[in-house]
């Protein structure tokens, strides 16, 4: 862990670079540019809004549905992403891997912090939206960015396990869209945590996305301190598997030139 | 020692083979394994191959390392692992410095950024903070000349450019250790004398430098210390001399374990006429394989004739030991004619005095139709050709071909 935190200081400028070609490769010889950030949560918003509100009628904490989807489908958009990207970094570096030395996990980091671009775009236009729905903010939003923090120590986590995985198991990639999808339903995105019915609740907390995405919605849009027991739940699952997978990423490191 | 920079002891490095593949499994492989493990059946057996296999040595500052040996010998995973791409599976190594390679130079490149931004990249990519790129870059891109087109995606760069780019980062990381793989054999002449300068500047500046190369020549010149590896072995480390002297010896001996290529051309004409050996011999007709410069040598072509094959042409061809063809000399169909059916004609071709320098060159030999231009028969690899001498260092000619000559000054 030490090694991993050296590295990222010492190596602060590869970083910056690879953000820098991230970034700019994507919007190469597109249209819209950095537009494309802004649909990705916004078109999710609509068809949300559409199925879940208006056909079925799901409950928003007495908040209107568009906000009420589109605060977790920013952040939960910014995870997705950055585990779509990060599980595949090792293996669409290959060429780089397989004949420089630089340390691994330098590409997981700049998947994520390319990842908060995409993030801030689209929250500029999630201010529009509290201003136009009337949504007062309030200093308790401050809490966003340890609750940011906490769900970014868990996308490096996981893609530590899973860009790991990819390079030896290619069936990663193709089962990874399928257990986001399952796991953005096992998160309170489309629907308030509080339709979880009690007897399940524990389990349900299990899942540390659960409590940090129903805690943006607190904080933001309800004005209120997010759940601390189950934040803390959150964070105690996130420390131990970030804990665990960057030493099974270090391991697996030494050989990702020789199987890439 | 304070002044060791690389020390390897018994290195090894150990890849599987499965399935055609470099071990790359699937789960469902890995899950096959897995119950064929609890059922107690007998695993099938992964397929090993040592690429490395004890590789010891050690460098000091300022050495200049040759590395020498055939395809596949383990040159580029000897690197893979020096530049700590890759890690040993036993034994452990020691570097002491920042190392710098240039090996796939430009491997960084992403090619819808421009130059600059990827000069940038790579130099980062090379370990250099942004600032040090900074400060360096007009150097870089004043090395590289591709100033006109910093500001061009490098997709619309030829390839040409692209190295020179390349090239022009890797070389200015100021490294204390650097790689070098093949880096010679690119590039045009100019470029490659860039790069020739480039080298003698770092050697100047008691870099440590570890070359790898199959231009021998350059390896006896640039080098101090060769190393030869075989097999994944160290065969043998020492003085650049003795160790290509030896390297060539075992080269132009396995050529001649494997049978010579006995090629039947496709647009061959008839089998009317054909090769039946060659030898080479001194003066006196004794045949031998090693010769001093200026010597005699008389090429010796047996051949066998069906009929009359008037206006057939014999011929050689010399080559160096990588197929470059040095030159070779053809009959005169006036004068060696096959008139009459032959069992075993004979035909002698002096070269005198022979102009080779030290070296080992393979000789092929043909015979072939002038007008229709096609060959009756064709050995590749007839005969080898050993001529020793004085060893590249201390001679008064380079290259090939020792040209009788004299120096004299006339102002």
């Amino acid at each position: 862990m030490r090694e991993v935190i050296a590295n990222m200081i010492q190596h602060r400028d590869l970083i910056v670079s690879f953000v820098r070609r991230d970034i700019k490769a994507r919007y190469k010889q597109t249209a819209l540019g950095v537009a494309w950030s802004l649909i990705q949560p916004l078109s999710m918003m609509i068809v949300f809004t559409l199925v879940f509100s208006v056909f079925a009628k799901v409950p928003s904490d007495g908040i209107p549905y568009p906000v009420f989807a589109y605060s977790a489908l920013i952040f939960w958009t910014f995870f997705s992403n950055a585990i779509s990207g990060g599980t595949v970094a090792m293996v669409s570096n290959g060429v780089l891997i397989r004949k420089i030395y630089f340390p691994r996990e330098t590409l997981l980091v700049a998947v994520l912090l390319a990842g908060l671009l995409d993030l801030t775009v689209a929250s500029l236009l999630f201010i529009g939206m509290l201003v136009y729905y009337k949504v007062a903010l309030t200093l308790t939003a401050l809490w966003v960015f340890p609750l940011l923090l906490l769900q970014i120590t868990l996308a490096f986590g996981v893609t530590s396990l899973t860009s790991a995985a990819h390079v030896n198991f290619r069936d990663i990639g193709h089962g990874l869209p399928l257990l986001l999808q399952l796991w953005m339903f096992a998160t309170p995105v489309a629907y308030p945590i509080g339709v979880i019915p009690d007897w399940l609740r524990p389990f349900y907390l299990l899942n540390p996305m659960a409590a940090i995405i129903d805690g943006y919605r607190r904080v933001v849009i309800l004005g209120v301190a997010p759940e601390l027991p189950a934040l803390a739940l959150s964070a105690a699952v996130t420390i131990v598997l970030t804990y665990v997978a960057l030493a099974v990423f270090k391991r697996a490191e030494r050989t990702f030139a020789d199987v890439i | 020692m304070a002044d060791t920079v690389i020390e390897l002891s018994s290195v090894s490095k150990r890849y599987r083979l499965r399935g055609g593949g470099w071990y790359v499994t699937s789960i469902k492989d890995e899950l096959g394994r897995l119950s064929a493990r609890l059922l107690g059946r007998e695993l099938p057996p992964r397929e090993e191959f040592w690429a490395l296999r004890d590789v010891s040595f050690s460098l000091k500052r300022g050495d200049t390392l040759g590395l020498i040996g055939r395809n596949g010998a383990g040159k580029s995973t000897l690197l893979k692992v020096l530049s700590r791409v890759t890690v040993p599976t036993t034994g452990s190594f020691v570097t002491n410095g920042r190392l710098g390679s240039l090996i796939e130079i430009g491997a960084g490149f992403h090619p819808d950024l421009t130059g600059r931004e990827n000069i940038f990249l790579n130099g980062s990519i090379m370990g250099m903070t942004r600032r040090e790129v900074q400060r360096k870059f007009d150097q870089i891109v004043a090395f590289s000349e591709v100033e006109r087109f910093i500001d061009t995606p490098i997709k619309h760069y030829s390839s040409g450019m692209q190295m020179r780019l390349g090239f022009a980062v890797a070389a200015h990381t100021d490294p204390d250790i650097l790689l070098i793989d093949e880096i010679l054999a690119v590039g045009d002449a100019s470029f490659q004398a860039k790069c020739l300068n480039k080298l003698t500047e770092l050697k100047a500046q008691d870099k440590t430098i570890i070359l790898v190369s199959h231009n021998l020549t350059n390896i006896t010149e640039q080098c101090k210390i060769v190393l030869w590896i075989d097999g994944g072995t160290v065969r043998m480390i020492g003085d650049p001399d003795s160790v290509v002297d030896a390297y060539l010896e075992h080269v132009a001996a396995d050529m001649s374990a494997e049978e010579s290529h006995h090629d039947t051309p496709s647009g061959r004409a008839s089998s009317s006429l054909s090769i039946l050996d060659v030898t080479i011999a001194d003066e006196g007709a004794r045949p031998q394989n090693g010769f001093d410069r200026e010597d005699t040598v008389a090429i010796e072509i047996a051949y066998t004739a069906a009929g009359a094959v008037p206006g057939a042409v014999f011929g050689i061809s010399i080559h160096d030991l990588h197929g470059h063809d040095l030159g070779g000399l053809l009959t005169d169909p006036d004068v060696i004619t096959v008139t009459s059916p032959v069992e075993r004609g004979v035909l002698r071709l002096t070269l005198s005095p022979l102009l080779f320098n030290k070296g080992v060159y393979t000789i092929d030999v043909h015979v072939f139709d002038p007008g229709t231009k096609r060959y009756y028969d064709l050995r590749r690899r007839a005969a080898r050709l050993t001529v020793n001498g004085q060893s590249a260092g201390s001679r008064e000619s380079t290259g090939y071909i020792h040209y009788p000559h004299q120096w004299e000054r006339v102002k």
